[in-house]
């Protein structure tokens, strides 16, 4: 488990063996099918989270990496109360969330890339409003925070405009405001630079970079994309299947998972057939240029020999990119899933 | 307390200022509904051409039928105005996982998912209805007792309560269910029946109607029994139907409650 040696009230998070099934039906296709689906239904059970075991401590900025359906959003509604589990426990600031105590919702946010919890026919002015209302927040405590993030995202002139009529961006920049007005000590973000642009996805990073230190919240961050988690996490928590597959640093993924560098070459001229492929595998040979995967452990063999067999202009030797490392964790879990799932047969209940 | 008066009042004006920004959306609402009522008061003034009282020995006259239609105006646009519209979202709320948002606020979720939407236009309906209900009682051949005119309006807050909880139950089927879109009719179905007076369910399919629709589902009970207590002589009988109605009115609020809670702690969300 990473970050095993903080004590138990440094522990904000604590998860033990939590598990969340669903029962579904198979709707088969055809008017004949529908009708008998009104009197007898296949039924067979999901399992979006399997047994997870997690401990987040006090001011981290975790990042939940995975495909479409791993039940890293699954995860998170467990986490903040809105679904219960099948079986498992799990404490959040000392609370079991599915209680859905109102101390234990004060102090948390939740933030959905995909879903508007701001008033979609009116300014994001009255939503704060509400919630200065809902939390109970003092004024002259609301106005300095609310001043405070609305300069720092620079958004003073979209208060009174009608969320309905505001980029996908700028709604996203109201929605973490109004998760931040009470300042709360866990936030947990579900894909929040989903559908951004590159710039949009830039100012919300460096936003929740500084909110994230200089108030240490606890954030539970889940994403497809590697750029969020390069940008704000120190710790990876990779999930396939419900799964945790990978729970450490990101540096730590490169080690783990791979065992060869990427060396690219600019070479004076193209290398002749069959000569550039003995120092290892050739991934790409454009003309002059040439990628090798090389094996980690022979890199500084092979490389003083590489540059005295070719005339070389420029060379670079870098790991191998962290979304081909992690989409290869995935394919892999999918398909020893599928392996699995064939040999209990089909789950069908 | 304070808090949700509080938070009820920013609700209501958030909801007014949404109004008046479709301010022609809001007039056509507040025209349709009166012309729908003026078309249904028409209809029972041609009633009254034909009839001097609507069932023999009823005392469902003219002007105390219309302190009748008066009661369930006033009921209904309290209602339609204050719950209807936050649970006819409720459905979708939850075939979309908007529901989510609401169940993460520091508030009571039942509080928060019937009243944070208010539809102003209708209560149009219920200022027409008061107007109403003063014109009817001023033409009554005799005053309705003080004692009545105390009970009314707690008999209507009754009424309200007792449609509040159905509402509710409702609306706890549609978290159950993920999908209820039979809501709104089968309120408009349900709630038909309490606009007309009891006395008209008689006879060998009636009898047994107006039993389910008073001690089942008791919907018999919203208009009738406060209307009854302004327009009518407050009889022995009538005492028992305003000591039931106040028992049903906590024991719907209570129940729908109850299943209300249930129904949440299954809420399933749905995919993002």
């Amino acid at each position: 488990m990473y970050n095993s040696s903080e004590t138990k009230s440094d522990r904000v998070i604590e998860v033990n063996d939590l598990a969340k099934e669903y029962r579904v039906y198979d709707k088969p296709e055809g008017l004949w099918a529908s009708i008998r689906g009104l009197f007898h239904r296949e039924k067979r059970t999901i399992h979006a989270v399997r047994g997870v075991n997690l401990s987040v401590g006090r001011g981290e900025f975790l990042a939940m990496l995975g495909p479409n359906g791993a039940g890293k959003t699954t995860f998170l509604k467990l986490l903040s109360g809105i679904i219960t589990p099948t079986r498992g426990s799990a404490r959040v600031m000392g609370h079991v969330p599915w209680d859905r105590a109102d101390d234990f919702r004060r102090r948390f946010a939740l933030v959905m890339g995909q879903k508007n919890q701001l008033w979609w026919d009116l300014p994001a002015a009255e939503s704060f409003r509400l919630h200065q209302e809902i939390y109970r927040i003092e004024p002259v405590r609301f106005a300095q925070i609310h001043d405070e993030l609305v300069d720092m995202l620079g958004v003073s002139r979209l208060l009174g405009q009608p969320v309905r009529e505001l980029s996908l961006g700028e709604r996203m920049k109201l929605e973490l405001i109004a998760a931040l007005l009470h300042e709360p000590e866990v936030l947990f973000l579900d894909e929040p630079t989903i559908g951004l642009d590159v710039v949009a996805q830039h100012t919300i990073h460096e936003f929740l970079r500084h909110v994230q230190k200089q108030r240490s919240v606890t954030v539970v961050l889940t994403t497809h994309y590697m750029k969020d988690v390069a940008a704000l996490c120190e710790r990876v928590v990779v999930v396939t299947e419900g799964s945790i597959l990978y729970d450490g640093s990101l540096e730590q993924i490169v080690d783990r998972f791979t065992t060869h560098k990427v060396v690219t070459l600019d070479l004076e001229h193209p290398p002749a057939e069959g000569e550039i492929e003995k120092f290892g595998f050739a991934c790409e040979v454009r003309g002059p240029r040439v990628s090798l995967r090389i094996d980690r452990t022979r890199i500084a063999d092979v490389l003083p020999k590489l540059l005295a067999s070719q005339q070389v202009r420029d060379i670079s030797v870098e790991d191998v990119p962290l979304e081909e490392i992690v989409a290869g964790l995935f394919r892999g879990a999918a398909s020893r899933q599928l392996n699995n799932d064939r040999e209990q047969g089909a789950r069908l209940v | 307390m304070g808090r949700y008066f509080k938070i009820f009042s920013t609700f209501a004006r958030a909801c007014l200022v949404r109004d008046m920004t479709f301010r022609a959306n809001f007039l056509l609402e507040c025209l349709t509904s009166l012309g729908w009522m003026s078309m249904n008061l028409a209809f029972y003034l041609l009633i009254f051409s034909f009839t001097p009282e609507i069932g023999r020995n009823s005392g469902w006259s003219r002007e105390p039928f219309f302190a009748f239609v008066a009661t369930g105006l006033i009921i209904n646009s309290i209602v339609q105005t204050l719950f209807m519209p936050s649970a006819s979202e409720l459905t979708e709320m939850v075939r979309t996982g908007g529901l989510d948002s609401v169940l993460v606020r520091p508030l009571d979720a039942q509080f928060l998912l019937s009243m944070h939407r208010f539809d102003f236009s209708s209560m149009a309906n219920g200022i027409v209805g008061v107007a109403l209900l003063v014109w009817s009682v001023s033409r009554f051949s005799v005053a309705p007792p003080l004692i009545a005119c105390f009970l009314y309006p707690v008999l209507i807050v009754c009424g309200v309560a007792i449609l509040y909880g159905l509402i509710i139950m409702l609306a706890a089927a549609t978290i159950l269910m993920g999908r209820n879109q039979s809501l709104y009719d089968f309120w408009f179905y349900i709630t038909n029946f309490s606009r007309y007076p009891a006395e008209i369910y008689a006879g060998p399919w009636g009898g047994p109607l107006r039993m389910v629709c008073t001690f089942v589902i008791p919907i018999l009970l919203v208009v009738n029994v406060p209307a009854g207590t302004i327009a009518r002589p407050l009889s022995g009988n009538a005492w028992g139907m305003i000591s039931l109605t106040c028992v049903v009115a906590i024991i719907s609020v209570g129940v729908s409650r109850i299943v209300f809670q249930a129904a949440l702690a299954r809420y399933r969300s749905a995919s993002s």
